[in-house]
């Protein structure tokens, strides 16, 4: 490299490499984007992922079914039912299964949409830490340890529930959780004004996320982006709506879009997420169904405790289920569900034995990282982490 | 503060008896390490208020990688508050923590930048592995998890759990701290600055 | 329009091209195509008005090797399409041999496929043509092999201890077994 005559040293480009790193506590886990910076713009950005790659979908080849649902658990790690729900659908799937009891869907849509709540508490709270709203942080987790407990009252675990099992729920619900349920219902609504007033409308808020970020309804399809990304660039789209699973066509929610689909939009689609779930919890609670919690199909779920002292049949799937686990017909199949994030599927090969034959996980941030960095050409460098904050990012789904 | 009267008293009186002491404790021990002797119990309970200095502010590096990162940040919230722990800020830069809780499952590509971070840390620096993934490579036995945190960074307390609740983490913490008021003043410190 | 027209069009105006096509018992339009002829296919369904298969939700690799070793094809890649407007969706495999895994990239249709195409070399080893950054995505550069083929183990280091009697020992190999000769 010369020298210059101004004595600086001659660069072969114009633009500055800065990286973002995987150690960040702004990028929402560890991803790393190397920006090419002129001044302070940002003229391109490189994605850079697999510092989570934990080889979920290898691991799962050699597991029985069961044993993958905790492992998908771990794969967006903020709302965990989302995932046990697309599996256990996808392999309900594949076993021929047509419809469950109502019990145990709605037992599920109550977890769902519990864990749709927890996972846009994390979203609103880390995303206002990032532009600088650190009470909004504190609030949020507040209420998120509410949903955890209830977590741990049905399920034993605070984060990765497993609640969601093939062929039903994993255990029926309490009283007592459902007393925590409409406790919790009964106080949410005023939290999300609280969060709102915080916010929606506030001049530095506003200057920060309105007319930023932008994505057009052509370039989000165009560039695979889901959920409420999409929404908020106006097209109607919820799979919870297109192709209604585990009985969602029983309840009634709306479904916020706005138009412009920048980053105040989206805060805005996922704020009224929020209360629109907290309504199907409420509808789910004021009409739960009595009956089985799961299948009564043997071969898939175990049967009730109790019969194993005076049934011979059910001692043997009982022991067939839990040494050997639910045979799989051969088949392949994919099922789309509607997480916080967008599109949530499983693509299960399945070669008729025990353990699935290929398990692909469709992640939504996976599929909208390359469009995120799209959007932060031309954008400014403190827009940037807005930007990530807003497309709600999670590198355990994206690595998998 | 009381401890800090505390802590000068008993250095006045050490330094009384030495002053008193020295020349027969000197003599028992053999002159060539008299400066040796003299330095190591004045320092140790010099080392002893450092040690609680440092036990009582240490700042985590932010290091969250997966899941466990969560539980991290609801032990930095309201329920389970940190700071009255004096882990009041998450420093966004290594050079200015001096604890990294590796909170999350390791991957092969992230394992060189999880040593470059930790060398980045000024000395006297501590680690915590958080978790399953980090103690020992958790649920996940495959080729691109490493298996235990430890083969990359020398670790001083194990917090288990998939995720550890706020509450075990905050347990850990606690044990940590323990730890570097027992070793503080000893050489074992002494060898972490040195 | 129904699936089963979609299915009737497409056998029509592809005829050879068309290895299987069909409407499974779920109502799911599953249509096998030729790589030679997978990215007219593609651009026809994306520009065909009527489709208007405008959204490309996720690309799969499925290696064959363990389930079906006499299979004429190794490798089977499954793309999702759906139309955002029609409501239209349809699964496309195409199947790949062991000796000359390469497909052409359709990111030129839909942006989507930057970075599952990334992740089939990565994971499967398959070189997909004219994608323009074609390198490894979820395992470090200098990474060898490609993880998620059949002969890949699961990993190099012994299991300390297992009571699972299922367990796949033959894809966990020793560190003595992954040592390669370099004099034989």
């Amino acid at each position: 490299m010369g020298v210059t005559e101004q004595g600086l040293l001659e660069r072969d480009k114009d633009t500055m490499t800065l990286n973002m790193g995987p150690q960040h506590p702004s990028t929402h886990g560890v991803f790393r984007v190397i920006l090419e910076m002129d001044g302070e713009i940002v003229r391109s950005a490189e994605p850079d992922i697999g510092f989570l790659h934990t080889g979920i979908e290898k691991n799962a080849e050699n597991k029985r079914y069961v044993h993958c649902i905790p492992m998908t658990d771990r794969l967006d790690y903020l709302s965990p039912p989302q995932n046990n729900l697309a599996f256990c659908l996808t392999t309900e799937k594949l076993l021929g299964v047509k419809e469950l009891p109502a019990r145990a869907d709605y037992l599920r849509v109550m977890m769902c949409e519990l864990g749709r709540i927890g996972s846009h508490l994390v979203w609103l709270g880390t995303h206002a830490l990032d532009i600088g709203a650190m009470t909004v942080f504190l609030y949020t987790w507040r209420e998120r340890e509410m949903i955890l407990d209830l977590n741990e009252m049905i399920s034993g675990v605070r984060m990765m529930t497993s609640y969601i099992r093939i062929g039903g729920v994993a255990q029926d619900a309490t009283p007592e959780w459902l007393d925590g349920v409409r406790k919790f219902v009964d106080y949410f609504p005023a939290k999300v004004d609280e969060y709102e007033s915080l916010l929606t409308n506030n001049p530095i808020w506003l200057d920060r996320t309105r007319g930023i970020g932008t994505l057009t309804k052509d370039e989000a399809i165009l560039w695979s982006m889901s959920g409420p990304i999409l929404r908020a660039a106006g097209l109607d789209w919820d799979w919870r709506k297109k192709k209604p699973y585990s009985r969602y066509d029983e309840f009634k929610f709306d479904v916020p879009t706005q138009d412009h689909g920048d980053i105040y939009d989206r805060y805005l689609v996922r704020v009224e997420e929020m209360r629109q779930s907290r309504e199907i919890v409420k509808q789910a609670l004021d009409h739960l169904p009595d009956g089985p919690y799961k299948i009564e199909d043997n071969k898939i779920s175990l049967p009730p405790r109790d019969t194993l002292h005076t049934s011979m049949e059910a001692l043997i799937h009982h022991f067939k289920l839990v040494s050997d686990g639910v045979k799989v017909p051969k088949g392949e199949a994919y099922v789309p569900t509607e997480g916080p994030r967008g599109e949530v599927g499983f693509h299960i090969v399945s070669d008729g034995s025990n353990t699935p034959y290929r398990v692909k996980m469709r992640a939504p941030s996976f599929m909208g990282i390359p469009g995120m960095c799209q959007i932060m050409e031309g954008a400014f460098i403190s827009d940037v982490v807005a930007i990530i904050g807003s497309v709600d990012i999670v590198m355990g789904e994206v690595d998998r | 503060m009381g401890l800090m009267d505390e802590a000068v008293d008993s250095i006045e009186t050490e330094i009384n008896n030495l002053k008193l002491n020295a020349k027969d404790a000197l003599d028992q021990l053999g002159a060539e390490f008299s400066g040796a002797v003299y330095d190591s119990i004045l320092t140790t309970k010099l080392g002893k208020v450092v040690g609680w200095a440092q036990k009582n502010a240490l700042w985590p590096a932010t290091f969250g990688l997966a899941c466990c990162a969560i539980e991290m940040m609801a032990m930095a919230n309201s329920r389970w508050d940190a700071a009255r722990f004096g882990a009041e800020v998450f420093r966004a830069s290594p050079r200015q923590a001096d604890l990294m809780i590796v909170s999350g499952r390791v991957s092969q590509k992230m394992a060189p930048v999880l040593r470059r971070i930790y060398n980045q840390m000024a000395e006297p620096k501590w680690v915590i592995a958080m978790g399953a993934c980090s103690s020992c490579g958790g649920i996940f036995n495959n080729y691109a998890i490493v298996q235990g945190v430890d083969r990359v960074v020398p670790v001083d307390v194990y917090v288990p759990g998939c995720p550890p609740g706020p509450e075990a983490l905050l347990f850990g913490v606690i044990k940590l701290q323990e730890k570097i008021l027992k070793e503080a003043g000893s050489e074992k410190a002494r060898q972490r600055v040195a | 329009m129904t699936n089963e027209e979609i299915r009737e069009q497409i056998d029509a105006i592809f005829e050879s091209a068309i290895k299987h096509s069909a409407v499974t018992e779920h109502g799911d339009l599953v249509v096998h195509v030729a790589v030679e002829q997978f990215l007219m296919l593609m651009a026809y369904l994306k520009q065909n008005r009527d489709y208007d298969f405008d959204y490309l939700s996720q690309i799969t690799g499925v290696d064959y090797l363990e389930m079906d070793p006499d299979r004429e094809f190794r490798f089977d890649v499954v793309y999702e399409l759906y139309s955002m407007s029609k409501d239209h969706h349809i699964q496309i495999h195409v199947g790949l041999p062991e000796e000359e895994p390469t497909l052409p990239s359709v990111y030129h249709l839909w942006r989507g496929a930057d970075f599952p195409e990334r992740e089939l070399y990565d994971m499967f080893g398959i070189i997909v043509m004219d994608h323009p950054n074609m390198k490894r995505l979820l395992m470090p550069e200098d990474w060898e092999g490609h993880p998620l083929l059949k002969d890949y183990p699961l990993t190099v280091e012994e299991v300390a201890f297992s009571h699972n009697p299922d367990h796949k020992s033959e894809l966990i190999k020793t560190p003595e077994d992954m040592k390669v000769d370099p004099w034989a």
